[in-house]
């Protein structure tokens, strides 16, 4: 029998039983759908936070924290987040403000340190009513807009690199939380702000007023180290004093290259000088780390939806095998007519495979669609206010991947059921009422 | 190539086969000797339980004998594999009692399914079915579908499809038993008509006046021939 008659047959066969039909195949587009919006979410979200990390975590960038813990030292990748550089500092090597000048002299591939004390806060405006949840940074204004002459950049008033003690820069969404013009703060309001002290019992809130001198450009994204949208800038001098310590929370080291040679030579020095008591974090090992952390989501999202393919796949073995003991006498006329029992096989094979394909080709249109009216209730306000928006990404592979699989399962779980059939016996089966 | 045509159609030699049923042998064929040679129209006479039925299996290449010999258009069937059999199949144009048609193909699809399983490609196909349907009397009942047609011209379907891939002998069972009498003479006369054109016939039946139609009666009884007598 020609390949295009078998087609033929088969699908005769399938539009005899059209709702039938149409349920089971419901089954692999459900699958498939399920498949393709969660990897194409998950792809897309993954490009969003890499792109946004990658503006706040420069290539040229090296971010030393205190433990041993944080992403793999020596930018080779796995490892976990250490702490969040928040003031968690453990018994291990304490990193303090001066040691910039140690590390500076490590490696003639470091341009620059420059030391952040870190603290979580709230700040509070002049109206003193509301407040707003935040980190607290102190910093060398002048270092830091060196190191990050994009991003620290004053979008109203103006960053001073003198700062007088009671000035502080404002992230984008302090002043603008909502970011539809809603100001909480502007530049030259005085407002107070407070964060919690618990290196004393009992803990205390230890408040200090200031004025803010300038707004960030808004930058979106959340780094590591650099400037943030919802962060507070203090002067490193003032912030001393205020929080009351010379230990730094991050050291963050600009290098000479972005190349990964000097990256690894410099963390491994880094690494070296403290007897492995700092974690060295680099954009490269955040990306690995990302990558890892996402082809683990992408796994587990998947697995959980192919798990609903492989229900769909029971289906079609279940509808196969009613339509095998249905269809047992038809067997036995085909067989009597000459048929052999390999074509038999392929005309089963052949529906589960027609199934498969309408399956999977409306299963990856309507996980696209799905995807995208996620991603658009998400943009609007679903996740961090907004600030991050997630674009689908249905990659060659998912979509080749989707199409294979659910033709695959159905032709798989298919299997059994055309074996039975080309196994009839075709004296029993022209006999079968 | 020669040696080919010269064989006969079907030839038995102490052919047996032998049924379990649960752990009970039973002996549907106890020894069966039978030639048909091109151009007959055998008609195999019995009653139920004779071993006719399985005689037409056997002869269908739908089964193969426990023992003996049984060659059909001189291929030993015992040597065939699934394959080989479906192959031989294709050579034997099957009529049955209750007609056999796909119900969802149309008179012109169920012809054309017999030729289609034998490759041949979709044009000679439907040129083939048209005639073959216009043969049978059925010309302008080309498009319907068999719960569209009488049990007798179902059964003209049947005979078409039977002819489609020119067989070496068409093999019937009890082709009239499922038509009412006037429509079974009609199909009768075309089968007698087939014969004359020199399709070789095998024909089951149970019924002595319908074997009476052929030139040959074979009378089974118990699994045996008891008698092979011309009509």
């Amino acid at each position: 029998m020609r390949v295009s008659d078998v087609f033929h047959y088969s699908f005769s066969a399938i539009k005899l039983r059209k709702l039938r039909a149409a349920l089971t195949t419901l089954g692999v587009i459900i699958g498939i759908a399920a498949i393709v919006a969660l990897l194409s979410i998950t792809q897309g979200l993954q490009t969003t936070i890499t792109d946004q990390l990658q503006r706040g975590l420069s290539a040229d960038t090296l971010i030393v924290v205190s433990g041993s813990n944080a992403l793999g030292g020596g930018g080779s990748g796995a490892g976990g987040f250490a702490g969040d550089g928040i003031g968690t500092t453990s018994s291990s090597t304490r990193l303090y403000l001066n040691y910039t000048d140690e590390i500076n002299a490590l490696s003639s591939d470091i341009t620059t340190s420059l030391a952040l004390i870190q603290k979580a806060g709230y700040i509070q405006n002049g109206s003193g009513i509301s407040r707003i949840v935040t980190t607290m940074v102190g910093v060398d204004f002048s270092e830091y807009k060196n190191a990050y002459s994009t991003t620290f950049v004053a979008a109203s008033g103006s960053i001073p690199s003198n700062p007088s003690i009671n000035v502080i820069v404002v992230g984008a969404r302090v002043s603008d939380p909502r970011l539809n013009g809603t100001r909480f703060v502007q530049t030259n309001d005085e407002v107070s702000i407070t964060w919690t002290n618990n290196t004393i019992i009992p803990f205390k809130n230890m408040t200090y007023t200031a004025r803010v001198s300038a707004i960030l450009e808004r930058i979106g994204g959340f780094g590591i180290g650099g400037p943030s949208d919802t962060g507070i800038y203090v002067p490193l001098s003032q912030a001393e004093d205020f929080f009351g310590t010379n230990e730094a929370d991050m050291i963050i080291v600009k290098l000479k290259s972005s190349d990964e040679a000097t990256i690894n030579r410099t963390s491994k020095a880094i690494t070296d000088y403290f007897g492995d008591q700092v974690s060295v974090i680099s954009a490269t090992a955040v990306q690995s780390l990302l990558t890892t952390i996402f082809s683990t989501i992408s796994l587990f999202l998947g697995g959980i939806a192919a798990i609903s393919l492989l229900v769909a796949g029971i289906g079609i073995m279940n509808i196969m095998i009613v339509s095998l003991i249905e269809r047992t006498r038809e067997i036995g006329i085909l067989k009597a007519i000459g048929m052999k029992s390999r074509t038999v096989l392929y005309i089963f094979l052949t529906e589960s495979v027609i199934i498969g394909l309408i399956g999977a080709a409306i299963g990856i249109v309507s996980g696209w669609i799905l995807a995208n009216l996620v991603a658009i209730f998400l943009g609007r306000g679903g996740i961090m206010g907004g600030a991050l928006t997630i674009t689908p990404i249905l990659t060659a592979e998912v979509l080749l991947g989707a199409l294979v699989f659910g033709v695959g399962i159905s032709v798989v779980f298919a299997l059994y059921p055309a074996w039975r059939a080309s196994k009839l016996k075709p004296v029993e089966a022209l006999r079968y009422e | 190539m020669e040696e080919m045509f010269m064989a006969p159609v079907v030839e038995a030699i102490d052919l047996k086969k032998t049924y379990m049923l649960g752990k009970i042998p039973v002996e549907a064929l106890r020894g069966v000797n039978l030639k048909v040679e091109s151009g007959d129209f055998l008609s195999i006479l019995g009653p139920s339980g004779s071993g006719k039925s399985t005689l037409l299996n056997l002869v269908g290449a739908l089964d193969k004998p426990t023992a003996g010999k049984l060659s059909i258009d001189g291929v030993d069937v015992s040597t065939l594999n699934d394959n080989q059999l479906a192959d031989l199949r294709l050579r034997i144009g099957f009529v049955f009692q209750f007609f056999n048609l796909i119900p969802r193909f149309t008179a012109r699809d169920n012809v054309e399914l017999a030729m289609s399983i034998k490759g041949i490609n979709k044009s000679a196909r439907t040129k083939r079915a048209q005639e073959l349907l216009e043969t049978v009397g059925l010309k302008d009942r080309i498009n319907h579908k068999p719960a569209e047609l009488s049990g007798g011209q179902q059964q003209r379907v049947a005979i078409a499809r039977a002819l489609a891939n020119d067989p070496r002998f068409l093999l019937m069972d009890e082709p009239t038993g499922n038509i009412d009498s006037k429509t079974a003479r009609e199909v009768l006369n075309l089968i007698q008509s087939i014969n004359t054109k020199g399709v070789t016939i095998i024909m089951v039946t149970h019924d002595q006046r319908l074997a009476l139609e052929g030139k040959r009666t074979a009378q089974m009884f118990d699994g045996v021939i008891t008698s092979d007598l011309e009509n």
